[in-house]
């Protein structure tokens, strides 16, 4: 494996990759790992305590890894429907693990992506976080811009240890006709926080995402925020589910989508086993989203404890004419107008995706100024 | 030199939902002249600066809106916003997860302010605290209207208008509104003397305590009834209420 990935990259990769928030400046994160195609070109790790391996090096090393890690947190019994699946492969995927007390300063960066048709990756992912200790975590997953058709296997695993807080943000941007399965599950100890967002900005034909938190430790805590921009031909199911078991937990779950065509299918559901406090929040907004388009909200909670305390809200709607005609008054055009609308219904302001999250806001305003008419 | 009106309105008749509101609207507003307008709830005040911005809600049917001697009837708000048109609204809409400064930094950035002087607008507005507030999200009524006043003075309008500034706000910073509004109106020009044009609705004398007011406007049932010296006009209604004007008005026709 080559340690100046630079030279292997070319120019249609660095941009795939700034567009999923994937940067190259080595001083700025704290390591990378690259994977194109079935490819593992580059693992790497700048700091101290924080070890990166690709997975099948990691289960060689490490026997206490299959044994109290790998598919832990998600069963191979719920994955064995998924044709990928396969004992046999050696797996691909990366091994993170952070040091006991070791908080990472600068964001990891982890990218998979796509450069051939009909490619089928397999990915499993472990992050591991001993007490202590911090991460950001920046995963981008795309197909680059020419490429249409594929698959995107990836389980996701993420051990978080007492007092720990691992964010993790997630970027995906995909041809129309890949079909993409994230399988995801959080275990977080007590005091451990687990920030978690997901930005897919271009859609798939198929996206199945139901990541899985369990709350175990006292006092620890998760926040989700998704956010679908989801365009004609795309049939979306994003989801999450929190178990809630510890006492004095906390969860929130945000989701927005943006549906210009194609249909999308919100849910997130809270399971209250402790004294504990969440919300679910589904908001969704139909931009000339033709015949077929729908988004479907169905926030969901269940509590099975007393001191349960939870609320859910959903709300769907257009962009309200007399908000864009407002913001005109101050000399917006409506394409600025709607775009300002739009960002402010996501609430996005991730870091490092600043120009590709703009590009898809405008194609989307430019939609919906064109519809309105 | 000819003095050039600002505003003109040229039997302007205005529809909302298939229901006429204004009807045969004449109105002339000269260079650096502020007018005030006065009516009764529901006579059609804001809906006349609504039209006047361009909102598509507010039908023309009929008649010309000139600005500068232009045609304006058929321009959407942003052209009528860039030609230096502007309104402080009764009611602003609540938007979400747009912050005042979202709006006052594309302005500022638009009109190419210096940092420093919206700082000090800012502060002269005491909004520092409101800036990075969503939109009139739980503003208070009073801070509405300062929030209002706020994004015209870094608009730097030539024509603004303001739909009861003074409504809802406590005694003690009605001095402050009224200062506001002056420095909107205010002029940079060499000559000082020279001011900004611009509508003012208000129910109350207080405005006319603040602000020098050349010429008001009676409007009734959805027409201007009268127009002359603002503080007569004011004493006669405050008096005798809108009824004189109503029958005023009908002796006239
Ligand atoms: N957008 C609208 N949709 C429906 N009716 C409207 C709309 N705007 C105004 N109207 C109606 O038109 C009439 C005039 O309303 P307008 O708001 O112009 O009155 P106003 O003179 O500003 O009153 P106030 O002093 O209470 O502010 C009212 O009867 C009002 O209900
Ligand atoms: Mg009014």
């Amino acid at each position: 494996m080559n340690t100046c990935y630079n030279n292997q990259l070319e120019k249609n990769d660095i941009e795939t990759l700034a567009d999923v928030g994937i940067i190259m400046e080595e001083d700025k994160k704290s390591g990378s790992f690259i994977m194109r195609d079935y490819e593992q070109l580059f693992v790497h790790s700048q700091i101290e305590g924080l070890e990166i391996l690709p997975i099948a090096d990691a289960l060689d090393k490490y026997d206490w890894l299959r044994k109290k890690y790998y598919c832990k947190a998600v069963p191979h019994d719920k994955l064995e429907k998924l044709s990928q699946i396969n004992d046999d492969i050696k797996p691909q995927g990366f091994f993170i693990h952070v040091h006991k007390g070791t908080k990472v300063r600068f964001p990891f960066n982890a990218a998979i992506y796509m450069s051939k048709e009909n490619i089928h990756q397999n990915v499993h992912n472990v992050v591991i976080l001993d007490d202590d200790t911090e991460l950001h975590l920046i995963t981008g997953c795309a197909t680059q811009h020419s490429i249409n058709s594929g698959t995107h296997l990836a389980i996701s695993e993420q051990y978080i240890g007492k007092n720990s807080k691992l964010t993790s943000t997630m970027i995906h941007s995909w041809g129309s006709n890949v079909k993409v399965i994230p399988r995801s599950g959080t275990i977080v100890d007590e005091g451990g926080s687990f920030e978690n967002n997901y930005i897919c900005l271009r859609t798939a034909k198929d996206i199945n995402s139901n990541p899985q938190t369990w709350l175990n430790g006292s006092g620890s805590s998760a926040k989700y925020l998704t956010i679908i921009l989801c365009s004609e031909g795309s049939k979306i199911n994003t989801g999450g589910d929190v178990y809630l078991n510890g006492q004095n937990t906390t969860a929130e779950l945000a989701h927005r989508a943006v549906c210009t065509g194609g249909q999308i299918n919100q849910t997130g559901l809270l399971i209250g086993n402790a004294l504990c406090k969440a919300h679910v929040d589904c908001a969704g907004m139909l931009i000339d989203a033709g015949q077929d388009g729908y988004i479907e909200s169905i926030p969901g909670l269940k509590a099975l404890h007393p001191e349960a305390q939870m609320s859910h809200e959903a709300s769907l709607g257009k962009i309200a004419p007399e908000q864009v005609e407002y913001l005109q008054s101050r000399g917006m055009d409506e394409t600025e107008a709607i775009s300002l609308l739009i960002r402010g219904f996501l609430g996005a302001d991730v870091a490092g995706l600043g120009p590709e999250l703009d590009a898809r806001i405008a194609e989307i305003a430019e939609l919906a100024g064109h519809g309105e008419e | 030199m000819k003095q050039q009106n600002v505003l003109e309105l040229r039997e302007l008749c205005v529809q909302v939902d298939g229901k006429e509101l204004l009807h045969n609207i004449n109105l002339t507003i000269p260079s650096g002249e502020v007018h005030a307008i006065f009516g009764l709830n529901g006579s059609g005040k804001t809906s006349l600066m609504m039209a006047i911005m361009g909102y598509a809600k507010y039908e023309v049917t009929n008649g010309q809106i000139l600005f500068e001697g232009k045609d304006i009837t058929d321009m959407d708000i942003t052209e009528r916003s860039r030609l230096g048109i502007s309104i402080a609204q009764q009611r602003p809409p609540t938007i979400s997860g747009v912050k005042l400064r979202d709006v006052i930094n594309y302005t500022s950035t638009h009109n190419s302010r210096k940092l420093s002087d919206i700082d000090r607008i800012i502060k002269d507005a005491h909004m520092e605290n409101l800036i990075d507030r969503d939109i009139n999200r739980g503003l208070s009524g009073g801070e509405i209207k300062r929030s209002e006043l706020l994004q015209l003075l870094v608009l730097q309008p030539k024509f603004s208008m303001l739909d009861e500034p003074d409504s809802g706000v406590d005694v003690e910073s009605l001095g402050l509104v009224g200062e506001l509004i002056n420095k909107l109106f205010s002029s940079n020009s060499i000559r000082p003397a020279k001011r900004k044009a611009g509508i003012i609705i208000t129910h109350s004398g207080n405005m006319l305590n603040h602000i020098n007011i050349d010429k008001a406007h009676v409007m009734l049932n959805g027409r201007i009834g009268c127009t002359g010296n603002p503080h007569i006009i004011l004493e006669r209604i405050s008096k005798c209420g809108y009824e004189e004007c109503i029958r005023c008005m009908q002796e006239g026709a």
